[in-house]
């Protein structure tokens, strides 16, 4: 998941908490805030009525003296508020006025009021005051305030997620730039482009800015392992062209009995193997040193059937039957020299390591969307702890075999450098498959 | 035939200079780029085997100025492997061939033949040994004018030893003449052995061939 995306969620989701959060108190707060308000009401109703109070007024509110629970009570016409007035047959010590939610039913209408309970002495008389107001209208209003809230903390969180999102999306540009300029798009350091990166944050200045001396301190390295290896090739080959002519010149010499003539052969044979061994590791640095360039559009079909051909002598020689069964006009792009001695060295492999009389495929096909080749030959096969080791420089599976184990490393070194990847499949005494899955073409671009 | 040898290696130089005296050609030495340059200006050559790694610059060099003033000098550029894309630049600033180091000598003189022979509009087309006609052009053989079949393979085999007559010829030498510079270490092997005998016979149908050689655990040799 992107930092962009991650960053949106967390963003989200905090907001979503804190409106959970505020959504959970906001009944506590409107009623703690509408209580507040209806209570002041009240109590400055109580001190009005307490104030102007007199026997004359009591006796106005209460009918028959005699009858205790007899009330008189006074409303207002909307029944949004009364005043009850009753005689309390204790006298009462407490003044306190006390507020409780209840329901009263006032001239057949039930209503949930907030009530005011206040116990009074008038001359030596307890008396019980309520006065009440009606909690429905403050109810409606209420509900018409939470929701407007939250349709209002709705808006809020839809605008400030989007300005986020479009903000961090802002931010983050310079660093997917650097991704894509600086890091993927660089196959050479030589190549690399050292225009600073535009951006507002600091951070992502100084990345680029770390990249760009990264860069240049591997372009540096490259540059002198290709001068080494320059150097290296020149200064090893002069001296062994120089040996390999010498012998060759001396051949010539008539005086030469058979034994010397033997022994001038086989030291041109120990120069040319010595030579071939410098060339494969020079192949492989250069390689690896990405000296080499892909942009030739590879036809494998030809390449095998070149291959079959030049190969041919010894396919013959060990009675071998070479199928060639390539069905597919892929294209690949990539160095045709490396890819072919990618191929040469594998199918060379698979006749040195065939029985008499054996045989190879050579297949291709599609997997998973990606084109493959296939190499199977008929040979000796190979132990799965064999295979993890055979990709290995100087690596060889017995000691008996010809060769110096680089054609192997070559191979991996050329795979890699096309990022093509190759399974290898055996089974002792039945035979060895190699397999190269081909990169997809749109992953290259 | 005048060839200057470009080489600073002044053993290599005496080596490559030994071999083709032997072989016919009059040859010059020149160890660095004003030699080089100073020679090509002074005399006519036919050809030039340029080495790249000069103590005072680059081969190329030498190449560029040469070509500018002399179109008729073959060029055969030698060069270590390392110097990658030299061979693409070479042939590009009018190198005709190139050889990497290290080069078989008999190599470097079916090389030179043929560039030379190129450079001069295939004046030469045919080369005889013991009545047996190689007709370069089209690839050819044939013996009192009876036309022999021969395989590709076996032509170049026959052309190369009767270029490098009188000289021993290993199978290394052939083997890489006919497949090439292959990377594959101990490729040494007796496939070639197979189109020797094979050509051997087809020649033997025609008159005895005691001056085609085998040298034993060698190679061959053709003599005149």
């Amino acid at each position: 998941m992107k930092i962009k995306h991650q960053l949106a969620i967390f963003n989200a989701l905090t907001r979503l908490l804190v409106i959970l959060i505020l959504w959970l108190m906001l009944p506590i707060l409107v009623e703690n805030v509408v209580y507040r308000h209806i209570n002041n009401g009240l109590l400055e109703k109580k001190q009005k009525f307490i104030q102007h109070l007199d026997q004359n007024e009591i006796n106005d509110f209460i009918e028959n003296s005699d009858d205790s629970t007899e009330t008189y009570s006074q409303f207002s016409t909307l029944h949004s508020e009364f005043l009850v007035l009753s005689k309390s047959p204790v006298k009462v010590v407490k003044k306190k006025a006390v507020f409780t939610n209840e329901y009263r039913v006032i001239e057949g209408e039930e209503n949930e009021y907030r009530i005011l309970q206040y116990h009074f002495t008038f001359g030596n008389q307890g008396y019980n005051l309520e006065i009440g107001s009606s909690l429905g209208e403050v109810k409606d209003l209420t509900f018409i305030i939470k929701f407007f809230i939250i349709i209002v903390f709705v808006v809020i969180l839809l605008i400030t997620f989007l300005a986020d999102t479009f903000y961090i999306e802002y931010l983050l540009k310079p660093f997917y730039r650097i991704i894509d300029t600086k890091i993927r798009r660089v196959n050479e350091p030589e190549a690399f482009d050292h225009t600073p990166i535009k951006a507002r944050s600091r951070d992502f200045r100084e990345l680029d800015f770390v990249l760009n001396q990264m860069m240049d301190r591997i372009a540096e390295l490259f540059k002198k392992e290709k001068q080494f290896i320059s150097n290296v090739s020149h200064e090893l080959l002069t001296p062994i062209a120089l040996l390999k002519n010498k012998f060759e010149n001396l051949l010539q010499n008539d005086s030469l009995d058979d034994n010397a003539i033997d022994k001038i052969a086989g030291s041109l044979r120990t120069l040319d193997m010595l030579k071939k061994i410098i060339n494969n590791l020079l192949l492989i640095s250069r390689i690896e040193n990405n000296q080499y360039e892909a942009n030739e559009s590879i036809n494998f079909h030809e390449l095998v059937a070149d291959l079959q051909e030049d190969l041919e002598d010894r396919i013959e020689d060990r009675e071998i039957q070479f199928l060639n069964k390539m069905e597919h006009d892929y294209i690949f792009t990539g160095n045709k020299t490396l890819i072919h001695i990618l191929i040469y060295n594998l199918v060379t492999n698979a006749i040195k390591y065939n029985k008499p009389k054996g045989s190879i495929e050579v297949a291709d096909g599609f997997l998973e969307n990606k084109y493959f080749i296939s190499i199977t030959d008929s040979g000796i096969g190979m132990k799965d702890s064999q295979i993890e080791n055979i990709f290995n420089r100087f690596a060889r599976i017995s000691s008996d075999q010809d060769g110096q184990g680089l054609g192997l490393a070559i191979v991996d070194s050329i795979a890699s450098f096309h990022h093509i990847e190759i399974k290898v499949t055996s089974l002792i005494s039945e035979g060895t498959t190699f397999m190269l899955l081909f990169p997809e073409p749109s992953k290259d671009k | 035939m005048n060839i200057l040898i470009v080489e600073d290696n002044k053993e290599l130089a005496v080596e490559v200079y030994d071999f083709l005296c032997n072989v016919g050609y009059v040859c010059k030495i020149a160890h660095d780029c004003a030699d080089a340059l100073e020679e090509v200006n002074s005399n006519d050559y036919d050809a030039m085997l340029l080495d790249l790694g000069l103590p005072d610059g680059d081969g190329f060099e030498v190449l560029k100025t040469v070509r500018k003033t002399k179109s008729k000098i073959a060029v055969i550029v030698l060069t270590a492997r390392g110097e990658l894309d030299d061979r693409i630049n070479g042939l590009h600033l009018g190198a005709d061939d190139y050889l990497t180091k290290p080069f078989a000598l008999t190599e470097l003189s079916a090389r030179l033949f043929a560039v030379i022979r190129r450079i001069h509009g295939f004046t030469l087309n045919n080369l005889s040994i013991h009545g047996f006609l190689l007709q370069l052009q089209d690839y050819k053989v044939s013996y009192d004018d009876i036309p022999i079949s021969l395989t590709k393979k076996e032509f170049d085999i026959f052309q190369y030893l009767v270029l490098n007559k009188n000289r021993v010829i290993t199978r290394l030498q052939l083997t890489e003449h006919i497949w090439g510079d292959i990377l594959e270490v101990n490729s040494d092997s007796n496939f070639i052995d197979v189109h020797v005998r094979n050509l051997r016979k087809k020649l033997d149908k025609h008159r005895t061939i005691d001056w085609f050689e085998t040298v034993r655990n060698v190679g061959y040799r053709i003599n005149e």
